[in-house]
């Protein structure tokens, strides 16, 4: 990895869907070890900006950088250092969960006997040990949210991108998941949110961005972005919703 | 260097044996099935109406080449089709495109489970074969190049199918309404010499044509055409079939929005 304090880079990123712009010159860097809130409303362009990080979308032009290596060219070093916690429940439907796991760490150059004691820690830390032989549809929703977060963890990511994490948990899950994030976070990870519960937001964010119609409204620390209101107040206006 | 992912693209080609092995009952029996009941109808039944004798040998040990050379095509073309395409289906082909795995390891990956089902179920063809017409396999290094080549081109072409297919319907399309009548129309049952002059030429540029008895020539020693050309179009076919196929997962054709 190269030693870069700019985990995410982005400049000038613009993306088209067919004839419409989803992302229109988009531009901000997100520190080493920092935990960024990526908000916005329902189709302003937070999970397009995570696809072009993750190389799950193409874009027409723009310089995405993870720690320094270009997402299009270096893309094989970017994606070792990205973990991805997606929104949908997006599981290999043949596979039991541990061997699904195991599987993925593989992909990622892990040998058998190391990716099998980090599927059996991961699962036994997201409580999900006894349900290791079976397949993911046997599992409820909010175990499925935390296998999500199993599968992006596997290979020990330098960056951890978690679009809506918590969308569907009850309150329970939502502490534990927040704890294990902000622990995460503690020991050096990086961590990308995106979220519609301002309150998550607010709770965990260090540094904040707001967009709205593929544009970035809003972007600093936590503080500089409240200005004594609340996170609620500020995103209502930033996106002319209030 | 082309690959460095070892353990990445052994991962992933473990996953697709897997898938395949964990359903044998209808990817591994039903061609060994079929091939019994072509060689009863077609080698002992009709195949006694054809005299090959002019050539040495039986219709029977001339139809096995062809049952191993579709059976190949089939087995290889359908594993990797619908792995990807359920992959697709199911969103879950984002597993592979998060990795650091390269395109080209990607498509490696995949195509090493056709691989290893082809020849599994080609195996079990010639073996069923030997219990009707024992024979010893004329050219086994030429047997084992078709046995690896035929696959190669036919699960590139799966891969092709699933990235293009919108649906199932799509999805057996192409096997259905090109591979399989180009198959049949290949010689799998019938010399060259038995159709009409004036046809031969439709034969003659089919790529099946050159596969069918490129095989045939390695296991019985006798084809219809040259096996310097059967190899010439073999290798080229799987050139491109190999090099298309990365290049649209390079591009993300289907893969990325």
């Amino acid at each position: 990895m190269r030693n870069s304090d700019i985990a995410i880079s982005i400049n000038n990123l613009i993306k088209f869907y067919g004839k419409f712009q989803a992302l229109n010159n988009v531009s901000f860097n997100v520190k080493r070890g920092d935990f960024f809130g990526f908000l916005g409303p329902n189709g302003a362009g937070e999970t397009t900006t995570i696809n072009v990080l993750t190389g799950l979308c193409n874009y027409q032009s723009g310089d995405i950088k993870i720690f320094g290596y270009d997402v299009t060219k270096e893309y094989r070093k970017t994606r070792a250092l990205i973990g991805l916690c997606a929104q949908e429940f997006n599981f290999d439907p043949f596979l039991s969960i541990q061997r699904m796991l195991v599987y993925q760490a593989g992909y990622f150059g892990i040998q058998k006997k190391e990716a099998e004691k980090r599927a059996d820690e991961l699962l036994d830390r997201f409580q999900l040990s006894e349900k290791r032989n079976t397949k993911y549809r046997a599992l409820s929703g909010g175990m499925k949210k935390r296998l999500l977060l199993c599968r992006a963890l596997i290979h020990d990511p330098e960056i951890l991108i978690l679009d809506e994490p918590t969308a569907g948990c009850d309150l329970e899950l939502r502490f534990m998941i927040w704890d294990y994030l902000t622990k995460l976070n503690k020991e050096g990870k990086t961590i990308f949110l995106t979220t519609h519960y301002m309150e998550e937001a607010e709770k965990l964010c260090k540094n904040l961005g707001i967009i709205n119609k593929g544009e970035i409204v809003h972007i600093g620390n936590k503080q500089e972005v409240l200005k004594d209101k609340s996170l609620q107040d500020v995103f209502l206006e930033a996106t002319n919703a209030g | 260097m082309l690959v460095k992912n070892f353990t990445g693209i052994f991962s992933l080609s473990k996953r697709e044996i897997m898938r395949f092995l964990s359903v044998s009952t209808q990817t591994l029996f039903p061609p060994l099935i079929s091939t019994v009941l072509f060689i009863c109808i077609f080698g002992l039944a009709l195949g006694k109406k054809i005299d090959l004798s002019a050539e040495g040998i039986t219709y029977l040990a001339f139809i096995i080449p062809g049952l191993m050379t579709m059976q190949s095509i089939t087995s290889s073309y359908e594993n990797a089709s619908s792995s990807l395409f359920i992959s697709r289906w199911h969103n879950h082909v984002q597993e592979i495109l998060l990795s650091p795995l390269s395109y080209f390891e990607m498509v490696l990956g995949i195509l090493v489970g056709s691989l290893t089902r082809s020849i599994l179920v080609i195996s079990g063809v010639f073996a069923v074969s030997m219990f009707f017409n024992p024979m010893t396999i004329a050219h086994p290094f030429i047997m084992i190049y078709f046995a690896l080549i035929i696959p190669i081109i036919f699960s590139c072409a799966g891969m092709l199918a699933a990235l293009w297919a919108e649906d199932f319907n799509m999805l057996t399309m192409w096997n259905t309404y090109l591979i399989m009548p180009c198959t049949f129309l290949g010689g799998v049952f019938h010399p060259v010499k038995l159709i009409p002059e004036q046809l031969q030429f439709f034969t003659k540029i089919n790529p099946m044509y050159y596969l069918v008895n490129g095989m045939r020539y390695s296991v019985i020693g006798v084809a219809d055409t040259s096996i310097f050309y059967s190899i010439a179009v073999s290798l080229s076919l799987a050139i491109i079939m190999f090099s298309l196929t990365v290049y649209l997962f390079r591009i993300g054709y289907k893969l990325r929005s």
